[in-house]
């Protein structure tokens, strides 16, 4: 083991893939910087990109920006105030307030080193976790890995944000949404409605970036003016190394935390993050500072922020469990390469987990050293309003999901998942189940009917693991609804919450209208599956069938719920908000730049759409509208012949 | 000189909030109330007001507080810390034994982390 270990550390020595993982981390960096991508985005843009590369390569340039997208989204939060990411908004409340009394130098110093440290403990983490976890993987076969993939949908419902019931509803439409194609065992076409082009199934990115990018940039692209001025940076770099070693255990701690949050199926970065903040808080005597500039408030948090990334890693590879949103499209990506993640990924590509471990804790270290050499350039890029970094972002991302299928179709249902995606966000319905839902869908009915052919039966049922699984999967749930009913009784008022996040304002539309259409839009949804599942084989109808109803029973209850909260309160609830009128023009904007696309092709949509963007929506000044497009259009002029990209052709190109 | 009163809308948090408005006249200190309750549930302005004027009569002031903090336990602590007061009273609910065990308690919190005196009250009495 140890060999494999350093054998892969030898490899790294590859020039190829240490320019993939510096490219990756300068990636990440940039992208933690940029609000609402985070982990999700960067991978999802820079997938497409590893398409046609051997998987070292690729794990390389993934897990370099993986390792790192929590280190930058610290700066717009300690400098602006404005958190790049909701983890980020935790390293605000002390980060900020410590650059408003002019210590941001102390406040970023603190910060990045605990997320290298974060990163560099995360990646011991899964280190150790390998030859831990190593009897208990192979001894799994199809009736665990199955419990696995069921567990892993279930775990990420129950454990997400938001009530458990549209957690459950969002994951069952993702596995759904993922049974869209070809069945894995009978070969025939499903929810396809005849169509050559979703015979293939969705494509991963289209759906990550639709429902998580497009998403983000509707409900953001409002942001027209740039941020109120930056706070200098000052001096004092030295002092604030010495003061970081003096916080040690914060940061071990904090790791701690972190890793746990991660191998938690549905726990993310903001979970874990807050987690770790709250645990600096209880375990700390002195409570003055906090919120007002506490190191401690930085150091655990930052450290927990990085670690979480990798210990997502653990489940993922070890498991086939996506840990997060961002794990879960490494393991899209893993699948289509054909590396099984648990037995098959220790036995046979041992090599490639220890890469990643490698990557990480490199990255890690990179990561902050850029950071600290490039902390003003960095602050500069976080003064460019939203508005205008989301014309080219929204060029990136349909160029991103082109790559996968060279599909127009798949850009359609990227924009439309996008619509559902802010729907998702507004009424306060969790994601991350969703798309966790959808990567899981193929390898869960393909483990079942697995085990369905090698078993007899249901004796499978009564194995060891799969009882032990099966407790897990029924312990939250107990929990959850242990909870409910002592909230219902409201008599919990003193239980402590310190594991808690603040109650979240990034759902304006919970409870309103738009929530009944959210529910209604499910109820719909399952009741065409399960309709239009009766037509399928027996064997190919099964799976289909049981999410489908699952699905019918648990949105029926959000309707219920919804019409009875609706008929109860008089009040309309928030209705055609300013917001929700400024995202729908975005998706607009989008539709336009696609219908372009397919009349013109990409190049010549391009220079139409972005100036266009920019100076209605973003009210750029023309200068800057030109220098953007002029520019744009040269590096896409250049790209397909420096990576495997190809540019979206139009009905007009194949005229002439 | 400040009392700190750590108020929720239930019976027990309605008996810290009296036990300390005697407290405050006792030791002719000002009082402060932070709210532990989940939800916003805070006094009714004209509870406030009624308070206040009482409080004005001996002399005293009534301020409201809240905290960064999302855990209640360490909002009062920090509160506590900052200004710091010479007493916290927080009001105490029967437990079973289960509850005791599983779920962790804000007051409990309060009791074991405070930095000055606390004073406990019940509301049900014998």
């Amino acid at each position: 083991m140890l060999d494999s270990a350093m054998a892969a550390l030898a490899s790294l020595a590859d020039p190829s893939l240490l320019i993939m993982l510096l490219i990756g981390t300068v990636a990440g960096l940039v992208m933690g910087l940029i609000p609402g991508l985070g982990g999700t985005g960067a991978v999802a843009i820079l997938l497409p990109i590893t398409f046609g590369m051997e998987p070292p390569q690729a794990l390389a340039l993934l897990i370099g920006a993986l390792a790192v997208v929590h280190t930058s989204d610290t700066v717009s939060a300690v400098l602006l105030g404005a958190p790049g990411s909701a983890s980020a908004s935790v390293t605000m409340l002390d980060g900020y307030s410590m650059a408003k009394k002019g210590q941001a130098a102390r406040a970023l110093t603190l910060a990045f080193l605990s997320s290298m440290a974060g990163g560099i403990i995360g990646a011991i983490g899964l280190t150790l976790a390998i030859p831990l976890a190593r009897p208990l993987v192979l001894s799994f076969a199809s009736p665990e890995l199955f419990m696995l993939t069921v567990l892993g949908v279930a775990l990420a419902a129950v454990l997400s944000r938001g009530n458990i019931i549209k957690g459950v509803s969002a994951g069952l439409l993702g596995l759904v949404l993922g049974m869209v194609g070809t069945s894995p065992t009978t070969a025939e076409e499903r929810f396809t409605f005849g169509s050559l082009f979703l015979g293939d199934g969705l494509s991963l990115v289209a759906v990550a970036l639709g429902i998580f990018g497009l998403a983000e940039i509707a409900s953001r692209a409002s942001q027209r003016r740039g941020q109120k001025e930056t706070i200098s940076l000052g001096g004092g770099w030295g002092r604030g190394i010495r003061e970081w070693l003096s916080h040690w255990t914060q940061v071990i701690r904090g790791a701690l935390i972190g890793i746990w949050a991660g191998v938690l199926p549905g726990v993310g970065a903001t979970a874990g993050t807050w987690l770790a903040y709250g645990q600096a808080v209880a375990t700390a005597k002195d409570k003055r500072q906090f919120g007002k500039g506490d190191p401690r408030g930085i150091v655990g948090p930052e450290s927990a922020n990085n670690s979480v990334e990798a210990g997502d890693l653990i489940p993922t590879l070890l498991f086939g469990i996506p840990g997060g949103v961002p794990s879960a499209m490494l393991l899209g990506m893993l699948l289509t390469y054909g590396i099984q993640p648990g037995p098959s990924i220790i036995t046979e590509h041992l090599d490639l987990m220890y890469l990643i471990v490698w990557s990480f804790a490199i990255a890690s270290i990179l990561g902050a050293l850029f950071c600290f050499l490039s902390v003003k350039q960095l602050a500069k890029l976080t003064k460019v309003p939203f508005a205008v970094l989301a014309a080219g972002l929204v060029a990136v991302m349909l160029l991103g999901s082109f790559q996968e299928g060279g599909q127009l179709g798949d850009l359609w249902i990227m924009i439309i998942l996008g619509v559902f995606g802010w729907l998702l966000k507004s009424t306060g319905f969790p994601r991350a189940p969703f798309l966790i839902g959808f990567v899981l869908a193929i390898p869960l009915e393909r483990y079942y009917f697995l085990t369905d052919s090698l078993y007899e039966g249901f004796d499978w049922m009564l194995r060891p693991g799969v009882l032990v699984f099966l407790a897990i999967l029924v312990l939250p749930i107990i929990w959850a609804f242990i909870k409910f009913v002592r909230a219902r009784r409201k008599t919990n008022f003193d239980d402590g919450h310190r594991d808690e996040q603040p109650e979240d304002d990034e759902a304006p539309l919970k409870n309103s209208s738009w929530s009944l259409v959210a529910a209604g839009i499910f109820a719909v949804a399952f009741a065409a599956a399960l309709i239009s599942s009766t037509s399928f084989s027996p064997e190919a109808r099964l799976v289909p069938q049981l999410v489908s109803i699952g699905g019918l029973v648990f949105s029926g209850i959000l309707l219920f719920t919804e019409i009875r909260t609706r008929l109860r309160a008089r009040t309309e609830g928030a209705g055609w908000t300013l917001d929700a009128g400024f995202a729908f023009k975005t998706f607009a904007w989008m539709t336009g730049f696609l219908a372009l696309t397919a009349v013109f092709g990409y190049l010549i949509a391009v220079t139409i759409f972005i100036p266009a963007f920019l100076l209605v929506v973003a009210r750029a000044r023309l200068k800057v509208a030109v220098i953007y497009t002029g520019v744009l259009y040269v590096v896409l002029l250049a790209l397909p012949s420096l990576l495997p990209i190809d540019l979206p052709q139009g009905w007009f190109n194949t005229l002439v | 000189m400040t009392v700190l009163v750590a108020y929720a809308p239930a019976p027990e948090g309605r008996e810290a909030l009296s036990e300390g408005i005697k407290e405050a006249h006792l030791r002719n200190s000002d009082l402060l109330i932070v709210n532990i309750g989940r939800g916003h549930h805070d006094l009714e302005p004209e509870e406030v007001r009624g308070l206040e004027a009482r409080l004005g009569e001996a002399g005293l002031a009534l301020t409201i507080e809240s905290s960064v903090l999302s855990d209640p336990g360490d909002a009062v602590i920090q509160i506590a810390q900052d200004r710091n007061v010479e007493m916290i009273v927080i009001g105490l609910r029967h437990r079973s034994m289960v509850g005791k065990l599983i779920l962790g308690s804000t007051v409990q919190r309060i009791l074991l982390d405070a930095t000055c005196p606390v004073l406990a009250v019940r509301s049900d009495k014998l």
